[in-house]
């Protein structure tokens, strides 16, 4: 029980300030609307379809462009972590590009594949790609020596010694990339969807703040704060149930 | 000599630290018959896992051979197995997968009957799907005693095999390993710092200094097994034993001081 109130003291506080806020009227409506109007617009968007309808459409987004991460990251990250070879080959480059801020290849990419679908896509594959690509290089690297010494002393061969020691003592680290990259590629759909789209959760808000609706802008942003959470917890659990050795201690 | 005989003859290894070289082992050389049971006792980081591992063919040696039935040893090979002081067992695999690991070449039903014979060996029967984390440290070095065995290697080596366990599951497994030698019997190779391990269960007795590596003294115990821990020929052979590594009084003194 104390450590219910000691999770929830905090959400609760900013609730109860927000509604002493805007009960006084301390600031105006547009800048910071009450809590009321806030879910009246939650419920009419809901109720309207509206809302699922851009959720859906960030979500597909995510999902296209993290599948396609996740796939290539973890393919190069194994080759980058056995080969010295392909490693040597690629990490200049890829060190290079990964110093650049996603939000910064925005332009680049909108001149290249225009403001549709595709540009999205390949932002959000920009983005989740790194951080599954360097945690799987990183998860092969950190294989014990002693278990490698165990593989040695069995004779097994060079794909036994990949798929019963390095790639499941990796695996962690992968979900960790993969958790890593998936709350990147949440994020930047919404910067991508502010900048240049004509739908989605990140358009919404935009679109919402030009036509002064701050209660939209807030509705969206809780959203992106909850769906952001939810996708994290998903991982959590993903990881708990497929690498239970790794959370005993 | 007779078949199956390991033979180290002239072993010396030096290893590489902050560039200066430390001479690990030195001019080291035993013959140990097919089915004995040797125990090496010396300092910690005396080289006797050095030793170990060069007989593995994990390790290469600067000089000298190891030869088994006349075989050179140069890398790992199935007719040597061995046991680490920490389980080792690979954590995302079962009891029973692990102790499969080494019978790659065997599938489908004799693989499955090997493995629940050495399980039943080292009585974790019943214990097949469970995971490394999920047994106790006795328990986890048992299923690895069992990983060893199903190549029925001629040689087992044990490195510090119970260090990490409690004082009374040590002296259990000390006689679980003596019940599996005699099932078995192949030639056991068992590294140990603790004097009461290697004579309780040694047919000899390797005593190693450390610094470098050498061989000081080979005891021979021929007294029975069950052997009795409180026998008075193994309180003396302990004291010999002790002397070795504190072999002048003013030495002793200075260590207790």
């Amino acid at each position: 029980m104390a450590r219910f109130t000691n999770y929830l003291f905090f959400p609760v506080m900013i609730f109860v300030s927000w509604w002493f806020v805007t009960e006084h009227e301390y600031f105006p409506a547009v800048i910071l609307p009450p809590m009321k109007a806030v879910s009246a617009s939650f419920l009419k968007q809901l109720e309207s379809g509206q809302l699922s309808q851009d959720i859906l459409v960030s979500l597909i987004r995510v999902a296209k462009g993290f599948s396609i991460a996740a796939i290539l990251g973890i393919f190069l990250g194994l080759l980058m972590g056995v080969s010295k070879t392909v490693n040597r080959f690629f990490v200049i480059p890829l060190n290079a590009i990964r110093q650049i801020p996603i939000i910064a290849w925005i332009p680049l990419i909108i001149l290249w594949c225009g403001i549709g679908e595709l540009s999205k896509v390949v932002i959000i594959v920009l983005g989740a790609f790194f951080p599954v690509l360097v945690n799987t290089v990183f998860g092969i690297s950190q294989v014990p020596k002693d278990y490698i010494e165990v593989g040695r002393m069995f004779r097994l061969s060079r794909w036994k010694m990949f798929t019963k020691i390095y790639l499941p003592s990796a695996i962690p680290a992968i979900f960790e990339g993969l958790k890593l990259g998936l709350s990147n590629s949440w994020t930047i759909v919404v910067a991508a969807e502010i900048i240049a789209a004509s739908s989605g959760i990140g358009y919404r808000i935009n679109d919402a703040r030009s036509l002064m609706q701050s209660e939209v802008v807030i509705v969206g942003i809780l959203l992106i704060g909850l769906i952001g959470l939810a996708l994290d917890q998903i991982f959590v659990w993903g990881s708990k149930l497929l690498t239970p050795w790794a959370h005993t201690k | 000599m007779s078949h199956n005989d390991l033979v180290i003859k002239n072993v010396s290894k030096t290893f590489e630290v902050n560039k200066s070289a430390v001479n690990v082992l030195d001019d080291v050389s035993i013959e140990i018959q097919s089915g004995e049971f040797i125990c090496i006792v010396g300092h910690s980081g005396c080289g006797k896992s050095t030793l170990l591992k060069i007989i593995a063919g994990l390790l290469e040696c600067n000089s000298g051979s190891v030869k088994l039935d006349g075989k050179v040893i140069l890398a790992p090979d199935t007719d040597v197995g061995m046991i680490f002081q920490e389980h080792r067992l690979f954590p995302w695999l079962t009891v029973e997968e692990n102790v499969a690991l080494g019978l790659d070449n065997i599938s489908g039903d004799k693989r499955d009957r090997i493995v629940a014979e050495y399980l039943e060996l080292v009585k974790l029967t019943g214990f097949e799907t469970a995971y490394p984390h999920q047994l106790s440290g006795g328990m986890a070095q048992r299923a690895s005693i069992a990983r060893s065995l199903v190549n029925n290697p001629k040689v087992l080596l044990l490195d510090e095999p119970f260090g990490a366990l409690d004082a009374l599951t040590r002296m259990q497994m000390q006689q679980e390993i003596l019940r599996i030698w005699e099932k078995e019997k192949n030639t056991m190779i068992l590294v140990t710092h603790d004097i009461d391990e290697a004579i309780y269960l040694g047919d000899r007795v390797v005593v190693i200094s450390s610094r470098p590596g050498r061989i000081l003294d080979i005891f021979q115990i021929s007294l029975q097994r069950p052997r009795d821990r409180a026998d008075a020929l193994l309180s003396n052979l302990k004291k010999a034993i002790y002397s070795c590594f504190m072999p002048a009084d003013h030495l002793a003194a200075k260590e207790m001081a």
